[in-house]
């Protein structure tokens, strides 16, 4: 997995390359909490987790997801935008489409 | 091994109730298109090779029960939910063509739906059986006699005519029961719970219900991988979905499809059957969920063997 964050237009966007799985997922749950806090420090950007360069995501993944709300809580929003169709699948099959706001596109995010 | 669910519920047992069955009927006719058929059989063999589980059967209501066939001679039955009363039922049968009358119990934990079938459990009742109650609870007596005492129950535990023993188990101190080898591992859960895991000619068994996994205890996470290393068959709580389970019902001490799928993928398993279903859930939502967890595990399996993903019902056989 890859990971670029990149501030743009008033939030932070950060994004994930590759897969999320057993072996990537706690690269991945470190940069995505950082990132929780860097838009926390600069005044509670929202932050844009951008799925489109994603594979797929495991339960670990998502489970970073959750733990990033966590660290979240009302100051951060954090949007998941562009999922690939399988990504989408996923999101829907663990009710995660429920928990989060899962846009098509990053122009997309309200 | 054999592996026999008697019970597959979780919580409160299900009783099937007219209109599900009525939807059914309808549903069965529309695929009927018209047919005429001789007689019922033949309108049974339409029906089982055209209608889809949901239609044609059930997974059935009972709470947690499931025998495991494979201890020389002995039964071996894991929790006593209220699949028991018919498994107490067709095992004296048994009895009755010359098994012998010997029955070897492990109760996961003490939570009603796991214990409610022993007082309404025949062979409690027959002064020539020995019932051998394994946990890994020192509290299990006391659970199973709390029950049937006056306020609860009509016939107290002391009137029961079987020898009843108790043994309590340390975790991870493997034990044989009559040729099988059973160890226990403990699991994240109200007053906890135990799995156990079954050996025999180098195949194994998992039972591992009413576990939840902590998103945050990875290290958990490592111990439940480790236990169902290479495991043949992994019996698994799969009650919520991972949203629910995270959010809403974090703490409720249950488990998702899609843990049970990456853990069974980690440690290498050949199959999962998903367990202790929501008794809210219809069996339309329950094929639902299975077929769900069969495309998640397609999509995550990457580079490694298919897992093959059963999903449990009252009656299933699993030979292993
Ligand atoms: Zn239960
Ligand atoms: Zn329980």
């Amino acid at each position: 997995m890859d990971w670029e964050l990149e501030r743009s237009a008033g939030r932070l966007v950060a994004r994930p390359r590759g897969r999320v799985d057993e072996t990537t997922w706690e690269a991945f749950s470190q940069a995505l909490t950082s990132a929780v806090r860097d838009a926390a420090d600069a005044g509670g950007l929202p932050l844009v987790v951008d799925l489109s360069g994603l594979d797929y995501m495991s339960s670990r993944g998502l489970r970073a997801l959750t733990m990033a709300k966590r660290e979240a809580g009302e100051v951060v929003k954090i949007t998941l935008a562009g999922p690939n169709a399988p990504m989408r699948e996923i999101l829907a099959i663990s009710r995660y489409d429920k928990l989060f706001e899962v846009t098509d596109s990053l122009g997309s995010v309200a | 091994m054999l592996v026999r669910f008697w019970g597959t519920r979780g919580s409160l047992p299900v009783a099937p109730q007219a209109l599900p069955v009525q939807a059914k009927i309808a549903r069965a006719l529309v695929a009927a298109g018209g047919r005429t058929f001789a007689d019922e059989a033949e309108a049974a063999a339409f029906a089982e090779a055209n209608l889809d589980f949901a239609t044609y059967g059930s997974y059935g209501g009972a709470t947690s029960c499931v025998e495991i066939e494979g201890g020389d001679d002995v039964f071996m039955v894991c929790d006593l939910g209220s699949g028991a009363r018919e498994f107490g039922v067709n095992s004296l049968r048994r009895c009755a063509k010359g098994h012998a009358r010997t029955w070897h119990i492990f109760l996961s934990h003490m939570h009603w739906d796991h214990i409610m079938g022993f007082p309404f459990f025949g062979p409690a009742f027959d002064p020539a059986a020995t019932l051998i109650i394994h946990a890994g609870h020192p509290d299990a007596e006391a659970a199973l006699r709390r029950q049937q005492e006056e306020i609860s129950f009509p016939v107290p535990f002391d009137w029961l005519k079987a020898k009843i023993s108790f043994v309590t188990h340390g975790r991870n101190e493997p034990f044989e029961v009559a040729g099988v080898t059973v160890t226990l591992i403990r699991q994240h859960h109200s007053h906890e719970s135990y799995g156990f895991q079954f050996q025999r000619d180098g195949r194994s068994v998992i039972y591992s219900t009413d576990s939840e996994h902590k998103l945050d205890n990875m290290e958990a996470e490592a111990a439940f991988e480790a236990f169902f290393a290479g495991a043949d068959l992994v019996i698994c709580d799969t009650m919520y979905s991972l949203g629910d389970s995270v959010s809403l019902k974090q703490d409720w001490g249950h488990s998702s499809n899609i843990v049970a799928v990456d853990l069974c993928h980690a440690a290498e398993a050949k199959r999962l059957a998903l367990f202790h279903h929501e008794p809210s859930y219809t069996d339309e939502d329950i094929q639902r969920m299975h077929a769900e967890t069969v495309r998640y595990e397609e999509l995550v399996r990457g580079d490694r063997p298919a897992l093959e993903v059963l999903c449990a019902y009252d009656g299933l056989e699993v030979t292993v």
